[in-house]
């Protein structure tokens, strides 16, 4: 098929996905109502239905590894950080255990879930079973809400201090990076379910390979630098809006000498 | 002058005596006379008392002295670096001359570069920081000035080894980036690369010490009132260079580590005989020269963002996106290493990656220099020496800066790269903006330093003669590159055009050296019949204009009320202060501990470090090579022996909480029981390391055994080093020391320690448990 | 050599970046005129801005300090956006024309260039042709090199057919090259490799097919035994010197690949990669010293003796 007939043709209406999103989207406007912020989780949800729906997904399905890489850079970093501008600003994100709540922990969780995801056992599991690869979205989402929680949680007070914030994001730029880097040139194959799709459901194999001309080592190369430079530039960009929300602190009123 | 300057020994009456400033530092300054009885050269000479002159001067550990030392430093390179310029333009003013041999020609650029970068650039950059920064921020000295001279002293003694390879078989000829396989013993047997090698490991820790010291100097030695915010653009630019200085030296620290096995132990990192590819080399060495052009950079930005508002008579157009776009720059500058590698065939994909990047990092770029532009417009603009400079330099760096967003373009690289084009880009940069600046910088500075001002005729005639100069050397590269002449040669052959167009660089160059010439003679006869400058003969707003001139060794003995930017505009225009800015974030009051702030900055640049070590392993052995492997280690007992290091860490970590107690016969245990764990690790280390060789499997024997041995024989050392710093905190503590609960050595001592655990275990994990995942 | 139109020239000397014959080269040149029209015009906007702001601005004695304006976030914004667009623009653009410039190889090349220090080896596969720094190409073809070397990195790089590559040891790189008209362009080595880096040239010469296979057919002949006396001594000397361990001759016992293949020495128009013409007396000068012509170049001096130097001259001139 063509790349164009490809385009109208692959995507997947169904599954789980759009009944979730639509009651997700019930859930917010009736707990939420009234609130403002609604566009950025009208955003959240497009992002997160077009990840899972659109012909995106048909090849991360086992045909490309940067495509796959994409989903995950959408789903850990882009859904998460719209759903938490989405929320009311005096929604309070305190967790119990308390401990859930700490730097520290969101970091692990945002920057190990790349990680660990990538490990070549269980990146091949995530395409090869179903089960595993609804667990992967939901921890994808779910650990990268925990991640942007310390720097996007809606109430001030629940956030990292600017500067705090630029050395917790720089260091997760600094750890994808490194994965990035691993990727984009290894000489062997990480994922190597994508080297090989075992069974060409979609008859993409050849629009995929000569139409393309992604070859199984250039499509790896492509998902780590995907990885690499545009997923530190998304931190990048979170750096300098702390920065700019830091110089933006608006000077106290005179009689407090500080 | 609006404010009148405080007669020695009293303070103006607005003026606030700050405690904080008794930090109790900076043992063994110069000789403190109260006061200062000769004030026009107090700074620069004491009458000589207890120490002659020479020994005060070897032996300081006061920041001005140091920064002055730095100054001079460079210069004395930069006359080195000079000679050997005109001379490469003197082969090249006309074509095939045979002024220089080839070889000798080969040396001579080479050593101008690494002069250049190394010598002269850093030390004379971070001479400045290490003279301003204090003083902007109103504090005695830097947080650490014992390791301030330490690091100064690496200097000229790099610059000794670096140039004691001319006499023991020849200098370095392979171009200041040394690329494998020419850097390589096949193809240069002489000394001169291992000279060249550990010239640059050595500047390089000097460099990372200032660039710690300038991180916990900030953070800790500021002034009360002087919050993050109301820093001074020098000083703030100077801080975010210090976290790339940190991060990127290691990197090449690790380059000319593997470089130096190679070349000393017949290993093959770079040789593709061996399983090697020198492809790797380019890498890890951009990886740290593309950061290394923005280490250098960013402070000539930092200067231009000082002078330009002061002669313009105005507040810096933009000061949060001036700063923002600092910490841009810093970050994308690690991100676009690879557009030095365009056409060395890493495929569209990467390179493609890397056009975005590159392209990217002139936004904030661009921000800058507008900011700058806008500056100008609505001032007072006055045209003394220190600003002529400055607007040149931004002028020069607009264009600099243009045609790197053309060479950002790999296909337009394709044509460009490793031609004269090139060259009349990064002379721009480093010239036409770093030296410009820093020659502004020396103006501006020079008058706080020395108490006297330059000669404003002569620095007119410098500046003039240099801008002539610089201008007519590079600009005409540029279309000697596009007509086709590679860099990097000899001599060229009679094609139509290019003896004409070279002959003009060559009269540019002989230019800039005249004024270099003039601008030396400025600066000694100044030093002795300069008029006096006075406290503040700009009329500037930073702090360091708060002191006398030449500052006394405390510096100040009170400062200006501090609540924005610009304290001394406030104090001269009460009617009219700058908005109060920086107030209330939690930051801008907290102060860390400085001994643990240094030792994380080390930590990080140190893993920095160990990064490059660990993804060269992994990429050597990514497929199992032919040879010894992974499969011949023995895991369960080096496991064994880990535990006993990861216990250590438990151990150390009772030993600070029974101090933090009180309980120092349990520290003191605790402690031995520490270092005995990790002499134990040691041992094990050891003992792998003997079954190795045992069984033939020495460093060259394939790339397994050389990335196996480095990495575990570089870890193996830190854990030897912490070893060392441990029995020194033991024997202090048997000594009966530590009698206060909170010593912040023991806690930066064990951030260490914990750190190189951690990094066992992800080797760990890499050598031993990787491969048998598999 | 007729081109489509007069090469940009400065001070007298062709700017060749600026003289593209082939279509690669075209599209390179291309985007060079685009991308310095856009960075000239960011240049006058900036610098005019600056010459404006210094004229207009200066200080004048008695004036009073002016408007302390810290900034205006509205224009930052404004010129953060546009450089973004600016480079969104460049970045497509660039794409485009490293995909037309730089297309992926053909599955076998046709021409196999290897560097070494300091002469460029030429191997053309599918024909078995092999010459050394001056390479032929039929005119209107594409042709796919590939590219190695033989030690250190080299670069190959001749601005008016096409990008600049380099040759790395272990990594095998690939252009093609492709002249529109016949002619002779010259190429150099463009990445610092030792001593005699500077006369590392190479010559595309661009010919007719007819004359280009003339030129391959001639380049296939065997080397015949040479007719005159002293040729044939000088034939008898090369074998017997260690000429053999080093140059291959096709037709004789010579096969040695360390330095460049004499079969058609005296067909080629220079010498030591580019330093002097091919002419009898610097070949003379040549084999008397070549570290006298050549400094560092890796064929010894052998201090041959006048006769064994006419002899050499005689028989490497007939090898045509």
């Amino acid at each position: 098929m063509t790349t164009a007939e490809f385009i109208r043709s692959g995507w997947s209406w169904g599954g789980a996905t759009l009944p979730i999103a639509a009651a997700a989207l019930l859930a917010y406007l009736v707990l939420y109502r009234g609130t403002r912020r609604w566009p950025w989780f009208a955003a959240a949800l497009g992002v997160v239905v077009l990840t899972l729906t659109s012909p995106l997904n048909a090849l991360a399905d086992g045909y490309l590894f940067s495509a796959h890489m994409v989903q995950h850079i959408l789903l850990l970093l882009v859904a998460p950080a719209l759903l938490l501008l989405a929320l009311p600003r005096t929604v309070s994100l305190a967790l119990r255990p308390r401990w859930l709540g700490r730097p520290w922990v969101g970091w692990i969780a945002g920057v190990g879930t790349m990680w660990l995801w990538h490990a070549p056992s269980l990146c091949n599991a995530a395409v090869t079973s179903r089960p595993i690869h609804a667990l992967q979205t939901c921890s994808l989402l779910l650990l990268g809400t925990m991640f942007w929680r310390q720097t996007l949680a809606p109430r001030e007070a629940e956030r990292l201090s600017p500067p705090v914030a630029v050395a917790y994001l720089g260091g997760a730029c600094l750890a994808c990076s490194v994965l990035g880097i691993v990727l984009t040139f290894s000489p062997v194959t990480v994922c190597s379910i994508y080297a090989a799709p075992v069974v060409d459901r979609l008859g993409l194999g050849s629009l995929v390979d000569s139409r393309w001309g992604l070859s199984p080592q250039r499509d790896q190369q492509i998902g780590g630098l995907l990885m690499w430079v545009p997923m530190c530039l998304i931190y990048l960009g979170a750096i300098l809006a702390q920065v700019a929300r830091w110089f933006a602190e608006a000077p106290r009123p005179s009689g407090v000498e500080i | 002058m609006s404010q009148s300057p405080a007669k020695p020994g009293e303070l103006a009456p607005h003026r606030i005596p700050v405690e904080a400033l008794a930090l109790g530092l900076a043992s063994g300054s110069a000789a403190t006379a109260p006061g200062h009885d000769a004030p026009l050269l107090a700074g620069l000479w004491s009458p000589v008392r207890r120490e002659h002159w020479t020994m005060k001067w070897l032996s300081t550990v006061d920041h001005k002295q140091i920064g002055m030392l730095y100054l001079v430093t460079a210069l004395g390179f930069f006359v080195i670096g000079g000679v050997e310029a005109l001379l490469i333009r003197l082969q090249l003013a006309g074509p095939n001359l045979h002024l220089l041999q080839p070889d000798t020609y080969n040396v001579v650029f080479t050593m101008h570069g690494t002069t250049m970068i190394f010598l002269v650039a850093m030390p004379a950059l971070f001479g400045l920081a290490n003279y301003v920064v204090p003083l902007q921020i109103g504090a005695r000295d830097m947080a650490f000035p014992r390791l301030n001279a330490f690091s100064f002293w690496l200097v000229p003694f790099g610059g000794l080894l670096l140039h004691f390879s001319f006499l023991t078989g020849g200098a370095p000829a392979v171009g200041w980036f040394a690329y494998a396989p020419l850097s390589e013993t096949p193809y240069t047997s002489s000394s001169s690369v291992d000279y060249w090698a550990l010239a640059l490991l050595v500047l390089g820790i000097g460099s990372v010490g200032t660039s710690i010291n300038l991180i916990a100097t900030v953070l800790t030695q500021r002034a009360p009132n002087l919050t993050l915010r109301r820093l001074p653009l020098f000083t703030w630019m100077m801080f975010v260079d210090s976290f790339l200085v940190i991060f990127a030296i290691p990197v090449l620290n690790a380059a000319l580590v593997m470089l130096l096995i190679d070349r000393q132990l017949n290993t093959h990192f770079f040789l593709p005989p061996g399983g090697g590819t020198p492809l790797l080399w380019q890498h890890i060495f951009w990886a740290f020269g593309h950061p290394e052009v923005y280490i250098v950079a960013l402070p000539a930005f930092g200067i231009l963002s000082e002078i330009i508002p002061v002669f313009a008579r105005k507040p810096i157009f933009g000061y949060e996106f001036v700063a923002g776009s600092t910490v841009a720059i810093a970050f994308l500058s690690l991100l676009v290493w690879a557009h030095h590698m365009f056409t060395v065939g890493l495929g569209h994909a990467v390179d493609l990656f890397f056009v975005a990047a590159s392209m990217l990092i002139a936004v904030p770029t661009g921000v800058k220099v507008l900011a700058w532009s806008a500056t100008l417009v609505g001032g007072r603009i006055r045209f003394d020496v220190p600003m002529l400079f400055c607007l040149a330099a931004l002028v020069q760096f607009l264009l600099a800066g243009l045609t790197g967003v053309s060479l950002a373009s790999a296909a337009l690289d394709w044509q460009t790269k490793n031609s004269y084009f090139l060259v009349a880009h990064f002379h721009f940069v480093f010239v036409g903006l770093i030296v410009f600046a820093i020659l502004g910088a020396v103006h501006y500075w020079f008058p706080k330093m020395s108490g006297r001002m330059l000669c404003e005729r002569l620095g007119k005639w410098t500046f003039w003669l240099m801008t002539l100069g610089f201008n007519l050397t590079f600009i005409i590269q540029h279309f000697l590159g596009l007509a086709g002449m590679p860099r990097r040669v000899f001599t060229y052959a009679d094609l139509p055009g290019w003896g004409w167009m070279n002959m003009v660089s060559t009269v540019g160059a002989f230019l800039m050296g005249v004024a270099s010439l003039l601008f030396v003679w400025n600066l000694g006869r100044s030093l002795l019949r300069g008029r006096v400058a006075g406290d503040n003969p700009w009329r500037a707003w930073t702090l360091e204009w708060a002191c006398p001139s030449p500052p006394p060794p405390e510096n100040f003995t009170s400062l200006p009320p501090i609540h924005s930017r610009r304290p001394l505009w406030d104090d001269a225009h009460p009617d009219q202060p700058d908005p109060v800015v920086g107030t209330h974030g939690a930051l801008d009051t907290y102060v860390p501990e400085r001994n643990q702030t240094a030792i994380i900055a080390f930590i990080f640049s140190e893993s920095a470090f160990f990064g490059v070590l660990i993804l060269t392993y992994l990429y050597y052995n990514a497929t199992p090579p032919a040879g010894p492997s992974a499969h011949d280690l023995n895991v369960l007992k080096t496991g064994l022996f880990s535990l006993g290091l990861i216990a250590s860490s438990f151990t150390l970590w009772l030993a600070e909480k029974n101090l933090t107690r009180g309980r120092l016969g349990s520290m003191r245990f605790w402690l031995a029981a520490t270092v005995a764990l990790g002499a134990v690790f040691l041992f094990g280390q050891a003992s792998e390391y003997a079954t190795l060789f045992q069984s033939g499997v020495g460093v060259s024997s394939n790339l397994f055994a050389t990335t196996f041995f480095t990495l575990t024989g570089f870890h193996g050392l830190h854990v030897a080093v912490g070893l060392i710093a441990l029995m020194v905190m033991l024997g202090l503590a048997l000594a009966g020391d530590f009698k206060s609960a909170h010593p912040p050595a023991l806690k930066a001592v064990g951030y260490y320690w914990h750190f190189v655990d951690v990094v066992w275990i992800v080797v760990f994990s890499a050598v031993y448990v990787l491969p048998r995942l598999r | 050599m007729p081109a489509t139109s007069p090469a940009l020239t400065y001070f007298g000397a062709v700017l060749k970046v600026f003289d593209p014959h082939s279509p690669q080269a075209r599209a390179i040149f291309h985007l060079g005129i685009e991308t310095s029209v856009v960075l000239a015009m960011i240049f006058a906007l900036v610098a005019g801005l600056i010459l404006y702001a210094l004229m207009r601005f200066r200080w004048r004695e008695g004036e009073p300090e002016p408007r302390q304006l810290a900034g205006n976030r509205t224009i930052e914004l404004i010129w953060t956006a546009i450089p973004c667009v600016i480079v969104a623009g460049l970045f497509a653009l660039t794409a485009r024309t490293m995909t037309v410039s730089d297309p992926p190889p053909a599955p076998a090349p046709d021409l196999i260039v290897t560097g070494h220090q300091w002469w460029w080896e030429a191997r053309y596969p599918k024909t078995g042709v092999v010459a050394a720094n001056e390479i032929h190409i039929p005119v209107g073809r594409a042709l796919s090199v590939r590219l190695e070397s033989n030690d250190v990195l080299h670069e190959f790089w001749v601005p008016q057919l096409a990008r600049k590559i380099a040759t790395v040891p272990g990594h095998p790189n690939h252009i093609w090259i492709e002249a529109d008209h016949p002619g002779t362009y010259l190429g150099i080595c463009s990445e610092f490799c030792g001593t005699e880096h500077a006369w590392m040239h190479f010559l595309i010469v661009a010919q007719t097919p007819a004359d280009y296979a003339a030129w391959e057919s001639a380049q296939l002949r065997t080397a015949r035994l040479p007719q005159t006396a002293l040729a044939l001594q000088g034939h008898a000397l090369f074998l017997q010197m260690s000429c053999a361990s080093c140059h291959a001759v096709n037709g004789t016992a010579a096969h040695a690949q360390v330095g460049p293949d004499l079969t058609h020495f005296a067909s080629r128009r220079q010498l030591g990669a580019g330093i002097v013409a091919n002419t009898p007396a610097n070949l003379r000068r040549w084999l008397a010293d070549p570290q006298q012509v050549k400094p560092g170049v890796k064929m010894p001096n052998f201090k041959f003796t006048d006769e064994q130097l006419a002899q050499f001259v005689a028989y490497l001139g007939t090898l045509r």
